[in-house]
């Protein structure tokens, strides 16, 4: 049988995993939303600087670069503020550097989604909006993005348990999470099938919670979209 | 930090080494995951008890990340005597083999749910053809449904593939040395964790981006009735 202080532990190590996932998950919508905004018009140098940014961080795994991120963060940090003439000395720690890595690499999946989201609002939303003489910053905020909402919440809904799950893996670089603690019960009492199943059963908790969530706010979103009042078949028919 | 040519040149053999084990584990679990997807996928679109099993299994395998299912298949099992004590102990004491299990179970999730989604996209009119002229189900699923289902997920697969050879990256947790773990080891060796960490990096970068093109090439071969002309 599992002992409750180690059950406890491991609940401390979930708070943590929810922290550091909700953290990156931020960071990935904050780089994501902004490429998708700079990406939307065709320009060559923003263009080539998103192609490079996307290649990089689709093609090398998440965790290699949270490793680089933690070992050699803090030697990357300073030779960037070297340029500008500047000397910093940064630590990192464990958990900047996950909630770094988690969100630059999910921030360029994110980004395709968004662009892809904010293309796919029929142009009469935006011409519409132009014609009542709509001020920007409200077109955007109250026009554009609730039906962006609408046709990017399913793809992030997915990224959100991605990002989540490679909180997980990530807790290799050291992250004190529940994998951490799963992993030290295991080595002090010897029983590591009821911790580890512990972890597996707070993971599938968090992805049914998840789409328990989303659900309510899918339908949320599409409110506009669906009839309020259900049709009935006809009683003649 | 700056990059060290020299090191990275010197270190090549331990990450080409680190390579070589990532393949090894990544393709028996592509072959065996693909094998395992099928009849959970088929199953998944009958009615009654079947689809239900093939439902949870997709749920569970989809649900919990790949590194606890290493951890729970690597040193979870062993708990239980009836793995320590028969000869499964033999192939579970073996990291590869552990490897293989815990990579191929997730794999199998992803896919099943994939091949599930292509069956169901190919027209029901094609099924009802093939029942008409005669053919068996076990024709009709393996000349028509399937090629065409694989025509409709390539796309999917592609992305599933490239998640599969970057998490084989989880695999450095139960004591494999692939190409992620090769990079370390240089690293504590040398103490520059920068050049060992970008160059393996640079190698993953490469095997993603020669897989995309094989794909695209696929895609043009496979999809060239819809290209247009």
């Amino acid at each position: 049988m599992p002992e409750m202080g180690f059950v406890q532990q491991l609940g401390i190590g979930a708070l943590m995993t929810i922290k550091v996932a909700v953290l990156s998950y931020l960071l990935a919508l904050a780089i994501g939303t902004a490429f998708a905004l700079v990406t939307l018009r065709r320009r060559l140098v923003v263009g080539f600087i998103w192609q490079v940014y996307a290649s990089i961080f689709t093609g090398v795994p998440s965790l290699l670069v949270a490793f680089l991120f933690f070992y050699a963060g803090s030697g990357i940090v300073a030779s960037l503020a070297s340029l500008v003439g500047l000397t910093v000395t940064v630590d990192i720690s464990p958990f900047a550097a996950a909630v770094a890595a988690l969100g630059m690499v999910y921030g360029a999946y994110l980004a395709d989604l968004i662009r892809s989201a904010i293309q796919n609002v029929p142009p009469g939303q935006f011409e519409a909006a132009k014609v009542l003489l709509v001020p920007q910053p409200a077109t955007w905020l109250l026009v554009i993005l609730p039906q962006v909402l609408r046709l990017a919440l399913p793809g992030m809904t997915n990224m959100w348990i991605v990002v989540m799950k490679d909180t997980a893996l990530i807790s290799l670089i050291g992250l004190k999470e529940i994998m951490a603690y799963a992993k030290l019960a295991s080595g002090v009492t010897k029983e590591p099938f009821i911790y580890y199943v512990l972890a597996s059963v707070f993971f599938l908790g968090m992805t049914w919670l998840t789409y328990f969530v989303s659900r309510r706010i899918e339908s949320w979103s599409e409110r506009g979209y669906k009839p309020v009042v259900k049709q009935e078949p006809a009683h003649a028919l | 930090m700056h990059y060290d040519p020299v090191l990275a040149w010197e270190s090549m053999p331990t990450l080409l080494a680190g390579t070589a084990t990532t393949f090894a584990v990544l393709l028996p679990v592509l072959v065996l995951g693909l094998l395992l997807a099928l009849p959970v996928a088929l199953m998944r679109l009958e009615r009654g008890g079947k689809a239900v099993f093939a439902a949870s299994y997709i749920a569970f395998f989809r649900g919990v990340p790949s590194l606890v299912l290493l951890y729970l298949v690597y040193s979870g099992l062993p708990q239980l005597s009836v793995v320590r004590d028969t000869f499964l102990w033999t192939v579970f004491s073996n990291a590869y083999f552990c490897a293989w299990v815990g990579l191929t179970l997730t794999h199998s999730g992803y896919m099943a749910e994939i091949i599930r989604g292509g069956l169901a996209a190919v027209p029901p009119g094609v099924v009802e053809a093939a029942t008409a002229l005669g053919l068996s189900p076990r024709q009709a699923l393996f000349r028509l449904r399937l090629p065409m289902a694989a025509r409709y997920v390539l796309k999917a697969y592609q992305n599933e593939l490239l998640i599969m050879v970057k998490s084989t990256s989880a695999v450095s947790a139960i004591t494999l040395v692939d190409l992620t773990a090769a990079a370390n080891t240089v690293f504590d060796y040398t103490y520059d964790p920068f050049t060992p960490l970008v160059t393996a990096a640079a190698i993953y970068w490469c095997i993603v981006n020669i897989m995309r093109i094989g794909f695209t090439m696929a895609d043009r071969k496979l999809n060239r009735h819809l290209a247009r002309g």
